[in-house]
């Protein structure tokens, strides 16, 4: 079956080398226990969470995407032996440490409200008219002490309810959606699709448009460029070259909207 | 008749005499009393301990962050918001326990004791800015303009948190008569405007809004002047109801405090934006030559 | 944790050479950039791409007998993991007017111009909608937008960028449409950045001649795929999102149509077959293959699977052995390996330095020659840090950045990046980085036109899956301006023929038996069985210890 084919590094085993992402236990490495899930597994310090499971042997398919700390797939909760707290983290971001317990959150429900952003009201009405839960909130911000990305989601949450949409735009701007905040709220929120909600309306309608864009769509649309870009599908490598070569630089320091070339035929 | 006993954890556990006692004298009555199959903590815990402190979270957040910043008083403009903070600063200074439970669930804010004091406006405009300065700052004295100073009840309630001491309270007519208007006490001025019952139980609310609005007017005063925004609400947006259901002989107009504050220090009617008022508050005050604002929103 | 005491002592002599180096920067004054024959000579002597150790001809299908990595090669060679027999195919589960394969960047943006016309859409995708290589872009998305910018001006740098390999009907679509994409997502109400009077904040980055990188501070291309992704689940009435359900090989209709896909539900193991007028393979990279053992900064989902399934019905790639590695992968510390420093900390003026301190190459050059260069000083001259797990390391010196633009600028340009290594007890503001190469990104891919369409009728294509557009090597933020232009390329196109009338007939299999015959010709016993779908990183040990392995070596 699929599920038992690897990449093809796996093909030529036995060669200790760390490739890829593979973690390898190198000699005189020390391990340390972890409890996934309540079971105990015995895996090399200093790794992440996500490359620890994977040492152990799991293979993901939920509670795995970009590896990277952006995408929101490895919500995890974990409690630290000896201590009531719990702890909030990304798989992929957080280390392991000695008898830590843990459980991925790969998903958890949460209410979103459909809407269309063209017809919208640019108010922070519109936004409680579509998710009157806000007022649920009681202030206990257990969603920003889970939050894994450090987003103050209370205080985004409570921008909103003082109809500042944009401050809520700018405080949730760094969340990844994993739904942590969520998870935690007694209010039963679904902070990260209403902060969503709240950025979209501040993109489109709040920040300030750009009109040298809207000039420029405006020239392409009347066709503007097609001759030369015509033209230049047409050129030899030469004749590119030549062009490339005696391109003009930006200055890097020159204010934008201020600095325009000598040669201005291809505009 | 089915009876279902309801023993108690605390007759289960450290009272159990106390139980075997009654339940032995229930054998001998030959009364069969069946205990609940399934039962929970009465909730004498909770009420006892007071524990609805969740909701005293918000507040000590709020207070926590003026302490942050090195403050030693936070004013607000809001009576209830005022109240709240009040009441939730006062048992974050008195009650040991219920501080450390609080302190202890917000484990990721420093420890709060109540060091930060919480003033409304009012106090503040005589106590720290003083009605003799306030005076002598006025451009545009509210000259003619008989008002009835409403206090609710969140300004002087519970009374450990009232803004004066009890009994008659008299912080809004001396601000009032500071701006140059003619004070009508009434007796109404301390009723409750109903505050949320607006939504659970509208007609109540009503009831005593009208009985507050007409109280007023029949004392001889041209509008009320009020302090929190969820009484302008009941008072003031909901007036139509009231016209429209005859709970209510006429319009009444009325005014925020602030708005009277600042047409008395000559800022124009502009920043009050009388036009989210009653048309006719915005009239009273066109009458008496004051700053209202423009025709165009009258008309 | 953060750095050990021999790297402290080691980033005093960045310190050292750093108030000088800001002095020059000020100035306007640059290491001097390499000419295009001394481009040549480094990429030649450095570049895993033209090092022919690794490679060779595949050995069946449309591009027989071309060279290829590898990892690559194995994949054009492999067999499907279906048996056609077994699968009955007049049984439709799912129809649809268009099948979307691929929910990320570009199959989302093809999803929406898709339903814009009025179509049914199923967008389906192996993991979550939106777990993508787009989510991870950092740096920016491309577009002529200043008034000293011009469509001419993209083209050239993106041309030039790829050695003018480039396919120039793709260029020319990708900087004549890179406008309109951008106020397409600012209508959508993507947070860019911009400045008070609404001027979208351009930047330089490796290649540009214009500052023509717009960004939504560094977290770019999560912002772009958040706000599509929202967008399409406002439009639930046309747009099916079916999650952990990738498909795993394309269905065609006796006229040789294509028709469709057959969908494995990788939670509960089942097939269901999709039948649709039209088909738009979005499924992304190859950088989960680890080519040459490289990490790479590539979502884990990365495996090449529309190259493979657009093979086996014979659509061939342009570019596929040409693979970028980008420039500024972290080195250090160890957890975070492999992932991508975003080139805009360069573009905000941080230099790449050697060990001693001291710049080697124009922190700017496009990304080949500049991974090159850094190949070059760690491999030949024997210049960079050797990190404590053994691997090769160069400094890039972002405190520079805040001197250069002032204090805060290292977080409000770059939170992401400041959050990640602030989280292993490294201030990026205050100290530099270490890196070393990465692999990054499939240059090449499925042989599309400028209308998004494939050689076979109702087949489309778009995003990282496709070649051409970069040629031999990509510019950085022309890959999330690629995955918009061919997206609503692709999507605009497959509306339209999915709209007149077209009539599918008997769907079928037969090209996977064909291809599967191909194999066996070429003498080619025991191919993989792909697309893999997801990569395994369980040690040896434990897979060893595996039901399949286990059972494999007691037959």
């Amino acid at each position: 079956m699929s599920d038992a084919q690897t990449a093809p590094a796996k093909s030529t085993p036995a060669q200790q080398v760390a490739t890829g992402d593979r973690a390898i236990l190198p000699e005189g490495a020390k391990t340390i226990p972890i409890y996934v899930m309540g079971k105990k597994y015995e895996v090399p310090e200093t790794l992440t969470i996500m490359k620890a499971m994977e040492f152990a042997g799991f293979k993901f398919l939920r509670g795995c995407g970009c590896r990277g700390g952006i995408c929101g797939a490895c919500p995890t909760v974990y409690r630290k032996e000896g201590d009531y707290k719990l702890h909030f983290g990304l798989a992929c971001q957080t280390v392991v440490e000695p008898n830590m317990y843990l459980a991925q959150i790969p998903f958890y429900p949460a209410n979103r409200a459909g809407y269309s952003l063209d017809e919208i009201e640019p108010t922070a009405e519109a936004i409680f008219a579509l998710y009157p839960e806000l007022f649920r909130c009681v202030a206990c911000n257990n969603c920003t002490k889970a939050c894994p990305m450090g987003v103050q989601v209370l205080d985004y949450i409570s921008a909103l309810k003082q109809g500042d949409i944009a401050k809520a735009a700018k405080l949730s701007f760094d969340c990844i959606q994993c739904g942590l905040c969520a998870s935690r709220c007694m209010g039963e929120l679904p902070q990260y699709h209403i902060a969503q909600l709240a950025r979209r309306i501040y993109g489109k309608y709040i920040q300030p448009h750009a009109d040298h864009l809207a000039k420029r769509v405006a020239e392409i649309e009347s066709g503007k460029y097609d001759e030369i870009l015509g033209k230049l599908t047409e050129m030899s490598k030469d004749e590119l070259a030549k062009l490339y070569k005696e391109r003009e630089r930006e200055p890097d320091l020159a204010p934008l909207g201020t600095w325009m070339p000598q040669d201005t035929q291809y505009l | 008749m089915k009876i279902s006993y309801y023993p108690g954890c605390t007759l289960k556990t450290k009272a159990k005499n106390l139980e075997d006692a009654a339940l032995a004298s229930m054998a001998a009555l030959e009364v069969d009393f069946e205990e609940l199959p399934r039962w929970n903590c009465c909730g004498a815990v909770h009420s006892l301990a007071d524990d609805d402190l969740i909701h005293h979270v918000a507040p000590v957040r709020d207070l926590i962050r003026a302490m942050e910043r090195g403050s030693d008083k936070v004013v607000t403009l809001c009576s209830m918001c005022y109240n709240t903070l009040a009441r939730a600063n006062l048992l974050m200074r008195d009650d040991e326990v219920k501080r450390k439970t609080i302190n202890d669930f917000m484990d990721e804010e420093k420890d709060y004791h109540g060091e930060v004091e919480v003033v409304h406006f009012l106090n503040f405009l005589r106590d720290e800015v003083g009605w003799d300065k306030l005076r002598s700052k006025i451009k545009v004295p509210l000259e003619g303009l008989k008002l009835a100073p409403y206090y609710g009840c969140t300004l002087l309630r519970p009374k450990n948190v009232s803004i004066e001491p009890p009994g008659h309270p008299k912080i809004f007519r001396e601000f009032l008569e500071v701006l140059g208007a003619r004070v009508i006490d009434f007796a109404a001025s301390t009723l409750c405007c109903g505050s949320y019952q607006i939504l659970a139980n509208p007609e109540a609310a009503e009831t005593v809004a009208a009985t507050i609005l007409e109280g007023g007017i029949n004392s001889g005063a041209e509008a009320l002047v009020l302090s929190c925004p969820l009484c302008e609400f009941n008072l003031s947006k909901k007036q139509g109801d009231l016209l429209q259901k005859n709970m209510l002989s006429q319009e009444v107009p009325t005014y925020y405090f602030t708005q009277l504050l600042a047409i008395a220090l000559g800022l124009g009617g502009e920043v009050c934006r009388f036009d989210l008022n009653d048309k006719i508050s915005a009239e009273l005050l066109k009458s008496k030559s004051l700053p209202s604002c423009d025709q165009a929103i009258l008309t | 944790m953060g750095y050990t005491p021999e790297m402290k002592e080691l980033i005093k002599r960045v310190e050292a050479s750093r108030p000088e180096r800001v002095e020059r920067a000020r100035r306007g004054e640059h290491y001097p950039a390499l000419s295009l024959e001394e481009r040549e000579v480094v990429l030649n002597k450095f570049h895993p791409d033209y090092q022919q150790e690794g490679r060779r001809p595949v050995r069946v299908g449309p591009n027989k007998g071309q060279a290829f990595p590898e990892e690559v090669a194995g994949m054009l060679e492999s067999r499907s993991m279906l048996r056609p027999e077994r699968i009955d195919l007049s049984k439709v589960d799912f129809d649809t007017d268009v099948l979307i394969i691929g929910g990320g960047g570009a199959g989302t943006s093809a999803a929406l111009m898709a339903s814009q016309a009025g179509l049914n859409v199923i967008m389906t995708t192996k993991l979550r909608h939106g777990d993508a290589n787009t989510m991870m872009a950092e740096g920016g998305i491309q577009a002529a937008s200043q008034e000293c910018d011009s469509p001419f001006y993209h083209y050239l740098d993106t041309i030039g960028g790829g050695h003018f390999t480039n396919q120039p009907d793709l260029v020319a679509a990708l900087s004549h449409d890179a406008p309109l994409s951008i106020a397409w997502l600012e209508s959508l109400g993507m947070m860019f950045n911009k400045l008070p009077d609404g001027r979208l904040d351009v930047r330089h980055f490796g290649g540009s001649s214009r500052k023509r990188m717009h960004s939504a501070g560094d977290m770019t291309g999560a912002e772009i795929m958040r706000v599509l992704r929202d967008e399409a689940r406002n439009r639930r009435d046309l747009i099916t999102t079916l999650e952990f359900c990738p498909a795993v090989e394309l269905l065609l209709d006796e006229e040789g149509k294509c028709a469709g896909a057959v969908l494995y539900n990788m939670e509960t193991r089942e097939f269901f077959v999709a039948r649709a007028r039209a088909v738009i393979l979005a499924t992304g990279g190859f950088g989960r293959l680890h080519i040459k053992g490289f990490a790479t900064t590539n979502h884990y989902g990365a495996t090449m699977d529309g190259v493979v399934m657009a093979y086996r019905v014979g659509v061939g790639t342009n570019f596929l052995y040409s693979t970028q590695y980008h420039p500024t992968g972290v080195a250090y510390p160890e957890q975070n390996v492999g992932l991508l420093i975003t080139e805009k900390v360069r573009g905000l003026g941080a230099h790449v330095l050697n060990i001693d301190g001291e710049q080697f190459c124009f922190p700017l050059e496009p990304r080949d020659v500049e991974s090159a260069e850094l190949i070059k000083e760690a491999v030949e001259k024997n210049k960079a840090v050797i990190t404590p797990t053994g691997r090769f390391g160069l400094w890039l010196d972002s405190p520079m950045i805040d001197l250069l633009h002032g204090e805060g600028t290292v977080r409000k340009e770059l939170p992401a990046k400041f959050i990640q290594f602030d989280r292993h007890g490294i201030d990026i503001s205050k100290e530099p980085m270490l890196v070393y190469p990465t692999l990054h990104y499939q240059n090449g891919g499925i042989a599309i036109n400028s209308a998004a369409a494939t050689a076979i009728p109702g087949l489309f294509a778009a995003g990282e899956t496709v070649g051409g557009i970069h040629g031999e090597n990509r510019l950085m933020g022309n890959s999330l301006q690629d995955i918009i232009t061919f997206g609503r390329r692709a999507g605009v196109s497959a509306a339209n023929y999915a709209s007149n009338g077209v009539e599918l007939k008997k769907l079928t299999l037969d090209h996977v038996n064909k291809f599967e015959k191909e194999l066996a010709e070429a003498g080619i016993t025991n191919p993989l069985i792909a697309p893999i779908l997801l990569p395994d990183y369980a040690t040896d040990e434990v897979s060893s210890r595996r039901l399949m392995d286990a059972q494999m070596d007691s037959e």
